[in-house]
């Protein structure tokens, strides 16, 4: 339920049906659900075998592999760290909204509420501005949650979850009741699942729907390894793994119902196209949906706060998933207390989480958000393809797989990981890489994009190795 | 306005892929779970 719960997270509200909106509505199911099946499946697979193998977190696995990969373990876990930054920034907007949905503080201008009374955006990223206060407090109260329910560890994680898996997904489907019996409801669900069959033939497509797989199902972060480790020994991993992404998937594709419904219903209040009022990411939770909600006829305020309580509960094992294998990768190597190390990662992530409460939070968090998803996930993914199926007996893995589970993976799984899987991802790498080459992202400058992207990034990766090579009390 | 037949038949395939197979799967793990 934790692997569930770390791998539904916002971007299932607010990433997911926009995609499957901008590529071909419903002709958009047959490239993600291949996705599923050939990206997201095997490395489900693969990193809940690892993490059952070597019974510790990313780097103690990949140590176990060979000690030369002991780095790449703690890459993706400071990738993951770096992410959760400026996602927990993210949860202290939607605290804020919270509160803010009480008495639709927003009013009839919700654009220039959220930018400028809100987050005081200025125009460039290196006009830093202001502090913003709501923010600093709520992201205080999100780091300090986060805090309590990590550590003690994963007992504690285990009854959190409990509460924050099924109720995010009840009040969701609270919200599409709710915006399916509203007036424009059937053109806005209409825009979602119309198909367009014609984009299938468009290469931007099949690697949207890889991109969104890799991304929304928590791989390539170390999390699910971490998570596996705490398994019993005799779980069914292979079921457990297609499960979680099942479940992933299903939330994704229910959470277009509840988003696409408002957006027709805003669309026919407002007298506009469907096409004008549908948003994505911070834009449509901030943005259209309280505008919608404004707009409601009743009770607005109430759907107001299930709408933010919802994303607050679907954010929050997301966060606590990103942070929580750090502190685990530490105390594997250094023996030092949980508790202890993870106070300091936790301060850590909120003092570094300020830069994203300054005016130009938003242009940072829009950096960083970019680099690290496109680049450090598809870069760590086809590592963990190619050391795991080139440097170590994959069919030993396999082995290991198989004998805990009722449902058998046969030698396709091997093919995927070694063949198929390191071919979609550099595709997935070089066409960000062409992205950049042909266009500057959002026409940032090249310092804010160095410092805000490419240095953090890199950042990473070389702490991976300093990691690697600070002795630890006991080898991994 | 109703919603289009292809966006049904849409509906229906990613209804019967997700949550078909979820259910399935799930069946299957409570079943090998009380063997």
């Amino acid at each position: 339920m934790a692997a569930v719960g770390s791998a539904v997270g916002l971007g299932n509200i607010w990433r997911f049906p926009y995609m499957c909106y901008k590529h071909g509505g419903g002709a958009f199911l047959i490239p993600f659900f291949i996705a599923i099946f050939t990206l997201g499946i095997p490395l489900m697979i693969l990193e809940f075998t690892l993490g059952h193998w070597s019974q510790g977190g990313a780097p103690k696995t990949f140590a176990k592999i060979g000690r030369k990969w002991e780095w790449l373990g703690w890459w993706p876990l400071l990738v993951e760290f770096i992410t959760v930054i400026y996602y927990s920034v993210i949860m202290a907007w939607c605290f804020n909204y919270m509160i803010y949905s009480l008495d639709l503080r927003w009013g009839s201008n919700s654009e220039g509420f959220f930018i400028s009374d809100f987050l005081g955006l200025t125009n460039a990223p290196e006009i830093l501005g202001s502090i913003r206060l709501p923010v600093v407090l709520g992201l205080l109260c999100i780091w300090l949650l986060i805090y309590l329910i990590i550590r003690k560890g994963v007992k504690n994680i285990g009854k959190v979850v409990l509460i924050t898996v099924p109720l995010p997904t009840i009040l969701l489907v609270i919200l599409a009741i709710r915006g399916l019996t509203l007036p424009g409801a059937i053109e806005g669900v209409s825009y979602y699942l119309t198909p367009d069959f014609s984009k299938l033939w468009n290469a931007e497509i099949w690697l949207a729907a890889y991109s969104q797989v890799l991304w929304s199902f928590s791989l390539a972060g170390g999390i699910m390894i971490t998570y596996a480790s705490f398994l019993p020994k005799k779980s069914d991993i292979n079921n457990n793994a297609i499960i979680t992404c099942l479940a992933d998937a299903g939330t994704s594709f229910f959470a277009g119902f509840a988003v696409f419904s408002v957006i027709g219903y805003l669309a026919y209040s407002t007298g506009v196209g469907v096409t004008e009022v549908a948003k994505v990411g911070p834009e449509l939770a901030f943005i259209a949906y309280p505008t919608a909600v404004t707009l409601l006829p009743f009770a607005a305020a109430f759907f107001g706060i299930i709408f933010f309580i919802a994303l607050l509960t679907f954010g929050i094992d997301s966060a606590f998933s990103m942070v929580e294998p750090l502190p685990v990768g530490i105390t594997d190597k250094w023996k030092i207390s949980k508790q202890k190390v993870t106070a300091i990662v936790c301060l850590i992530g909120f003092l570094a989480g300020l830069i994203y409460t300054t005016g130009s939070g938003l242009h940072w968090l829009s950096i960083t958000d970019y680099f690290i998803a496109n680049f450090g996930l598809a870069l760590i993914a086809l590592f963990e393809c190619i050391v795991v199926g080139y440097m170590f007996n994959i069919r030993r893995l396999r082995k290991h797989a198989n004998d805990t589970s009722e449902i058998k993976i046969g030698r396709w799984w091997e093919i995927l990981i070694k063949y198929v899987n390191p071919i979609i991802l550099i595709s997935l790498f070089l066409m960000v890489i062409y992205e950049n080459i042909t266009g500057r992202y959002e026409n940032y400058s090249t310092f804010a994009l160095m410092i805000g992207g490419v240095c953090l990034a890199i950042a990473a990766f070389v702490l991976s190795f300093v990691f690697m090579k600070v002795k630890g009390e006991k080898e991994l | 306005m109703t919603l289009p037949l292809s966006a049904i038949a849409m509906l229906i395939f990613g209804s019967v892929v997700l949550y078909g197979g979820l259910i399935y799967f799930l069946y299957r793990a409570l079943k090998h779970k009380k063997k």
